[in-house]
């Protein structure tokens, strides 16, 4: 079989023809059984409770299929800008900063009240994606460590804490809080960091740079540091279950926010089921479950929260007191920031 | 015809390589002469050395690259110093013990380095186990022992000397007791038969597990995140950074260029150098190596308290991650890291084993590590056959070649990756894992092998041909039997590295091919679970009854019966 120069332009012009076609259909179609919806997200409690409580739910309504791709944000998000417009996810969870990088960057899409629990959101969950929990950075330290307890970001600068403090690697969430928190705490903020910088140049050396909380935990539990800033709700969770020593402060400054965020993706075949999963997600059972297991405060102002819970959680004016900053402008920056903290204060 | 066998045999590992190492090496290249940061730039732009000059001027990068050099350096030395020892206790070991043993030397393998770091920040800690016993001496504690140097080689030396084990332990095996016997027959001590009969003889090997161990030293960046607490810097830490956190694939890939080239050049040198200590092997003539009569007697005083010494803190270091994940493995604690025991469990073997999860993606593991080991194994025999009993244009050209994979930071290969995802998603999943696997073990099995095919025996091949037997007989009869020992540490080395795979294929998972690493990366990203002791022990089982099944089909003693 052969087949001409003309007869194939002409199969070239109607394929081209076609596709928006198809793109829009699959985009607008209502979830149907067998549908297969792509989510990447961290593994472990993550993925148990959002399997529990969102995907079992969905497939029940609908008869889809829900698969993962497991891993840390940073492969995740630079998988989703590899394949911008073509996306093997139909949805991706990212950080605060990350989110609204990337919905400014083409990548993911920005929320809109096509999900019905947009309405719900507060208003610092609803840039970059959807909100799905808060997990404010704070001070943690050992108790039987300090003269008096932890009340402000500048009791960072105790002489007692002198080579007893892990500082957060930046650009993690918990490393750009406490930057951002340093430099605001003297007079600075995102857009003169410099402050901040020379701050934490002051409290070294560090015991350590601790990269992620299971390595705190660690260093915690062998006596390599004595305080650090790290999520509060991981911490609340490591303090009740193996280290009764820790406290969590609670700063006259506030706590940074930090948040993590479902987005979806710009091009997914998927539209309606991506809402659906994400209006689920925001539901009363999987807000309720994350704030049980492990902390994580809900975004949306709709969440009956059983009374023993609410001391542990961040909710209602507690949301707004927040720290929060101008994320664009530090995802921006990110890089050059990057290099400083490699060369100064690491190293 | 016999002009064309070199080449022939060397076809199948560059053709392989060409089809699925050649492209994301060459997308690596094209992002290092980027001149911007743009994640969303076109592959082909004006080519810019600005990557290049930039790190080439900066006294951080300059200073960090040098930095991972002198680790990697130091800690082959280390797994050399420390891996001879194990090796020659485990070619000495009875036939009965020597699966127990090999499974020892390959604890490290097959264990997260989750866990591996843990044991060693429980030895290096203040309130760990080296300052326990000081203190039972009413010394310590000493501080400052983690987030060193030190404690990122000693984890990397653990996880590496194992290649170096297997290395030497095949050629030793390879030596004939009769030149044993003949020494000894001279009036040769125990230390001088050491000395001038196994160490030269073993130097085919040695010179594998060097080459090996500094390549994937030099390499390295989650033990050494890990270790080093961002204290120790490698240049694989700042690939990742470069290329994950900023979005920044020009400077990543011309860093790991660099790198690259540094690794390229110390292997040269290192051939080089073991050249000329083997000049037998291409022919020239040899000088005998004598020893003065007081090093001798030097020798033969201390040789024995050193050699025992030695091997007591390799097997130490060997074992330490096995005792980790016994205990850990029914410890009812919430995190995989916690360092005291609660309570008994069973609960982290129910999830392994009845969770779904867990055994589907360990199911996955170990179908793309047997078939990624097979195909690597298949490639590499004519490689290394290539490389030993070949001489022919390109063939050194050929050899840096095959190493590129292991010299080249795997965060590096995966960005390449990134930027073919379109493409490489009309492959099927199954078979891209296993074509990116193949590609990062065919250094290992190539080296590994290319020991063992110098240590055959030549004059049994050339009684097999006078006797009348062709080339397919020779080969299944004489050589097969031969390489026996060699092809099963190569392929245990080559399905243990597919198996642990998760920095390249953290890039080229799919939805539908989670394997275990992944699954366990995954988790670490948040919060692992003692599930990974589960998973590490019951992979350690396995492993022990594998090698007994293997040790009874394959005879792992077979050269000293002849």
């Amino acid at each position: 079989m052969s087949i001409s120069r003309r007869e194939f332009g002409k199969l070239v012009l109607a394929a081209g023809a076609a596709t928006p076609f198809s793109i829009v259909r699959a985009a607008l179609a209502q979830p149907k059984p067998g549908d297969e919806l792509v989510v990447g997200i961290w593994g472990g409690a993550q993925e148990r409770i959002v399997k529990q409580h969102v995907e079992k739910p969905l497939v029940e309504k609908y008869g889809c299929k829900v698969r993962y791709v497991l891993g840390a944000t940073p492969e995740r998000r630079s998988r989703a800008y590899a394949e911008r417009g073509r996306p093997s996810f139909d949805i991706i969870y990212l950080n605060i900063f990350e989110s609204r990088q990337a919905v400014k960057d083409g990548v993911t899409q920005p929320p809109t009240g096509a999900v019905a629990q947009f309405a719900n959101l507060y208003d610092v969950a609803r840039l970059g994606g959807y909100g799905v929990a808060f997990n404010p950075v704070t001070i943690v330290y050992d108790r039987r460590k300090a003269s008096k307890p932890v009340a402000s970001w500048k009791d960072l600068w105790n002489p007692e804490w002198k080579g007893r403090i892990a500082w957060p690697s930046y650009p993690t969430a918990e490393g750009a809080a406490a930057l951002l928190m340093a430099a605001k705490v003297w007079g600075g903020g995102e857009k003169s960091i410099d402050i901040g910088f020379q701050k934490i140049k002051e409290l070294k050396p560090f015991a350590a740079i601790q990269q992620s909380q299971d390595q705190l935990f660690q260093m915690f539990d062998q006596g390599v540091c004595d305080l650090s800033i790290e999520f509060g709700s991981a911490c609340r969770r490591y303090a009740e279950t193996r280290n009764p020593n820790l406290e969590i402060a609670n700063p006259v400054e506030g706590q940074a926010i930090a948040m993590n965020v479902a987005c979806i993706t710009v091009g997914t075949g998927n539209q309606k089921l991506a809402e659906e999963w994400i209006n689920v997600h925001l539901g009363q059972s999987c807000m309720l479950a994350y704030a049980r297991e492990i902390y994580y405060s809900p975004t949306v102002g709709n969440i009956e929260i059983p009374a023993e819970l609410k001391p542990k959680l961040v909710l209602g004016d507690d949301v707004r007191k927040l720290v929060d900053f101008d994320w664009e402008h530090v995802i921006r920056m990110q890089p050059q920031w990057l290099r400083r903290f490699d060369r100064e204060i690491a190293g | 015809m016999t002009a064309r066998a070199g080449p022939a045999l060397a076809a199948p590992a560059t053709v392989w390589l060409l089809a699925t190492f050649a492209a994301p090496f060459g997308v690596v290249i094209l992002l290092s002469l980027h001149q911007d940061a743009d994640p969303f730039a076109p592959l082909f732009t004006q080519p810019s050395t600005a990557q290049f000059r930039a790190i080439l001027t900066d006294s951080f990068y300059i200073r960090v690259i040098l930095e991972t050099l002198a680790l990697g350096a130091g800690v082959t030395l280390l797994a050399v110093v420390l891996g001879y020892p194990v090796a020659l206790w485990l070619a000495r070991m009875p036939v009965r013990w020597r699966p127990i043993a090999l499974a020892v030397i390959l604890i490290p393998l097959l264990t997260n380095v989750v866990v591996r770091s843990l044991g060693i920040v429980l030895l290096l800690a203040p309130d760990g186990l080296i300052n326990q016993v000081l203190g039972v001496f009413g010394l310590g504690p000493i501080r400052g022992m983690l987030y060193t140097h030190g404690a990122v080689a000693l984890g990397l030396v653990q996880i590496f000397m194992p290649f170096v084990v297997l290395a030497l332990c095949g050629v030793l095996q390879g030596t004939s007791p009769r030149m044993h016997e003949a020494a000894q027959s001279l009036g040769a001590s125990p230390a001088v038969r050491f000395w001038t009969v196994d160490f030269p003889l073993s130097l085919p090997g040695l010179r594998a597990g060097v080459m090996i161990v500094f390549l994937v030293s030099s390499t390295a960046y989650v033990s050494a995140t890990l270790l080093g607490g961002k204290k120790v810097w490698t240049t694989g830490m700042l690939v990742w950074e470069e290329a994950l956190q900023n979005l920044n694939a020009p400077t990543a890939s011309a860093l790991a260029l660099i790198m690259t080239a540094c690794s390229i050049g110390f292997i040269a040198a290192c051939g080089f150098a073991f050249a000329r200590l083997m000049p037998w092997l291409d022919g020239r003539p040899a000088e005998a190596w004598s020893l003065p009569a007081r090093l001798v007697r030097a020798l033969d005083l201390v040789a024995p308290a050193v050699y025992r010494s030695l091997l007591a803190v390799a097997l130490a270091l060997l074992l330490l991650p096995l005792v980790l994940v016994c205990i850990q493995g029914f410890n009812d604690v919430p995190q995989a890291t916690v360092a005291g025991f609660r309570a008994f469990t069973w609960r982290w073997y129910e999830a392994v084993l009845f969770g779904g999860a867990y055994m589907d993606a360990f199911r996955l593991s170990i179908e793309i590590a047997v078939v990624s080991a097979t195909v690597a194994l298949g490639l590499a025999m004519p490689a290394a056959f290539a490389l030993v009993r070949h001489r022919f244009t390109g063939l050194t050209v050929l050899a840096a070649i095959w190493a590129l994979p292991l010299s080249l930071p795997q965060v590096a290969i995966g960005v390449g990756m990134l930027r073919l995802l379109q493409l490489y998603t009309v492959v099927p999943p199954f078979l891209g894992i296993v074509a990116v696997h193949v590609v990062l073990i065919l250094p290992f099995t190539i080296a590994l092998l290319q020991a063992s095919v110098q240590q055959l025996d030549r004059a049994q091949e050339e009684a097999a041909t006078t006797l009348g037997a062709g080339a397919l007989r020779r080969f299944a009869f004489v050589i097969v039997p031969g390489l026996a020992p060699g092809l099963a540490a190569t392929g245990i080395i080559a399905f243990l590295l597919s198996f642990g795979e998760v920095t390249v294929t953290s890039f080229v998972t799919t939805a539908r091919t989670i394997t275990l690493p992944v699954r366990i990366y995954a988790e670490a990203s948040f919060s692992l679970e003692p599930t990974v002791h589960a998973v590490s022990t019951l992979l350690i089982i396995v492993t022990i009854v594998a090698l007994f099944a293997l040790n009874r089909a394959v005879r792992l003693d077979r050269l000293y019966a002849r």
